[in-house]
């Protein structure tokens, strides 16, 4: 029963894990910047989502809007006003990834400052759990999470491949030069991954403030799943990411069988560890999309 | 106010070797190490752990605490060194999210989350320092030689292969550089090196727990490598003295919040690293274009 329970955490922890590693992904894949921030995002949708709905006891569409307009508003305004700039004089990943860490830490402590440090969690009739078998608790969160990571995963899908901005967008990746060539503009298609890319983790970051809760480091936590996801999964592979992180989610919660609940986040880092060992291309090798 | 005086000149030269050691991998290696942190606690969990069992004589903890932080590094660098770039941030992420976990769960040498408390004051030539000046001087005593120490090696051929293997490592490789090897030996000699500031920092507080060695501890380092210039001599130092000096400032800007001076702290370094990286990414010491790092 312990088994089955743990399962079902994992499999709802996953499918979060997934949409918040395609979006760092998709970013990552087409664009080269190796967005740290990609975790600010998700506490900034967060926060906003909590502090809208649990405190000031909006309707949840419109906090629900309101998250995502902030997620969306912070991810194209960084690579508008920091990422473009440190593109044009300079192509090291490096430099890029330093700033973006930069973005990390203020973020975290504003946050700090204006919500405090410590746990808050938004309650919502979805989030209590029912007992459907004896020991073993289900929430209707856990079923959402994972509907809602499908239909998301979908539609991206289906932008990539049916829409003529997703095929600029996936041109992008293999070759800016072209892009311009055929009159596109890379600049306006960056900003559009970076809309996407953070609209992505708006449900994980709703869903995580509905079922486990928020603190202001959390940013940081997701940025380490979302790294170790997208390498597991195969730097530029859609597909990949979102296994990995379902994989990750997964193996987080097994590994709570045999080890305490503090060497969780190492677990994640084992695996890693072992893909850039053994399989350093990850499950799907280094194919650019999906 | 001297003694005030005295502990940021100490603090400032344990973060300086950590900040030069760092310099020597990822300034001319080109290795962007996230888990330094990790070996500056490996070095004073060790000297702490032998000063308490055996002997607080900085002759014996010192050269111990490098030994098992060299070896430490050269098991976990052999691997991690297979990969380059993003991979090697994430490899030693993971490192450092592990080291992390270690630290606060081998209760018995480690202390766990309390620490090591009680480590003996320091002993030169059966001569306890206990004296916050003597102290300044003997970690000053300490960082002129790592300093000289990076700087012979630097300018030595095993230098110039280092910067060979950052500016292309497959022209290095083709050259018939041992890559791996060269990279591998960086790494040990900057973690035994960043032992040194661990034991100092251990016999110096005299107490030390696992949040001394955190990720934040790790970025800090970067951000003074950064801050103050990679790939260059002067820039760790600057960086050190700066990002040291930063907090004691805030703390004298009567208007701030008390409670929030540390995120202040943190916000500030934050943003003096993104408006460097986009103004300035050589870094206050460095020229104003950043070479190929």
């Amino acid at each position: 029963m312990l088994l089955l329970q743990l399962l079902i955490n994992g499999l709802q922890v996953g499918a979060l894990y997934a949409l918040i590693a395609v979006g760092f992904s998709l970013i990552f894949g087409s664009t080269k910047v190796f967005h740290f921030a990609h975790g600010s995002t998700f506490t900034i949708a967060a926060y906003v989502f909590y502090y809208l709905y649990s405190v000031a006891q909006m309707h949840w569409v419109l906090a629900i809007l309101a998250a995502t307009v902030a997620a969306v508003l912070f991810g194209v305004l960084l690579d508008r006003f920091v990422y473009a700039p440190i593109q044009l004089h300079e192509g090291s990943f490096f430099t890029v990834f330093v700033a973006s860490f930069g973005i990390g830490i203020v973020v975290q402590n504003l946050i700090g400052i204006i919500f405090g440090r410590s746990f808050v969690s938004v309650s919502t009739s979805l989030s209590q759990s029912i007992e459907v078998a004896s020991g073993l608790f289900v929430s209707p969160l856990s079923g959402i999470a994972i509907v809602i990571a499908g239909l998301f995963f979908w539609g991206l899908q289906f932008f990539l491949m049916r829409t003529h901005v997703g095929m600029g967008l996936r041109a992008l990746s293999e070759n800016p030069e072209l892009i311009r060539a055929y009159g596109l503009s890379p600049r306006r298609l960056s900003t559009i991954v970076f809309a996407l890319g953070s609209l992505l983790v708006v449900p994980a970051a709703i869903l995580s403030a509905a079922s486990t809760g928020l603190n202001p480091a959390i940013g940081h936590h997701v940025m380490l799943i979302s790294l170790a996801a997208t390498i597991v999964g195969g730097v530029g592979s859609l597909r990949g990411a979102a296994c990995a992180g379902l994989m990750l989610g997964m193996a987080e919660n097994l590994a709570l069988l045999y080890f305490e609940p503090q060497w969780s986040e190492a677990i994640t880092f084992i695996v890693l560890f072992l893909f850039i060992l053994f399989r350093p291309s990850g499950f799907f090798g280094r194919a650019i999309t999906s | 106010m001297l003694a005030y005086l005295l502990n940021l000149a100490t603090l400032i030269c344990i973060n300086a070797v950590l900040a030069i050691t760092l310099n020597f991998i990822m300034g001319y290696a080109g290795i962007f190490s996230l888990s330094h942190a990790i070996f500056f606690g490996v070095g004073a969990y060790t000297a702490a752990f032998f000063a308490t069992h055996y002997s607080a004589s900085l002759f014996l903890a010192m050269p111990v605490a490098m030994v098992v932080a060299g070896l430490l590094s050269l098991v976990l660098a052999l691997p991690a060194l297979r990969v380059r770039g993003e991979y090697f941030v994430a490899a030693s992420l993971g490192l450092q999210v592990l080291g992390v976990t270690v630290f606060s769960e081998w209760k018995s040498v480690t202390g766990g989350l309390g620490g090591v408390i009680g480590i003996p004051p320091v002993e030169l030539f059966g001569y306890a320092v206990t004296d916050p000046t003597q102290f300044f001087l003997l970690a000053l005593a300490c960082l002129i030689p790592v300093l000289l120490i990076t700087s012979a090696l630097l300018r030595s051929s095993f230098g110039r292969n280092l910067k060979a293997i950052r500016d292309s490592e497959s022209a290095a490789h083709a050259f018939g550089k041992n890559v791996a090897a060269i990279k591998t030996l960086s790494v040990v000699v900057s973690s035994a090196l960043a032992a040194v500031a661990g034991t100092l920092y251990a016999f110096y507080l005299g107490f030390i727990n696992v949040e001394s060695f955190m990720l934040d501890t790790s970025v800090l380092l970067m951000a003074m490598v950064i801050i103050g210039g990679t790939g260059t001599l002067l820039g760790p130092i600057v960086g050190a003295v700066l990002l040291m000096l930063l907090p004691s400032l805030f703390s004298y800007m009567s208007f701030l919040p008390q409670t929030e001076i540390g995120a202040i702290q943190q916000i500030a370094y934050g943003v003096v690293m993104v408006l460097l990286m986009i103004y300035r990414p050589g870094g206050i010491v460095g020229s104003g274009k950043r070479s190929q790092a």
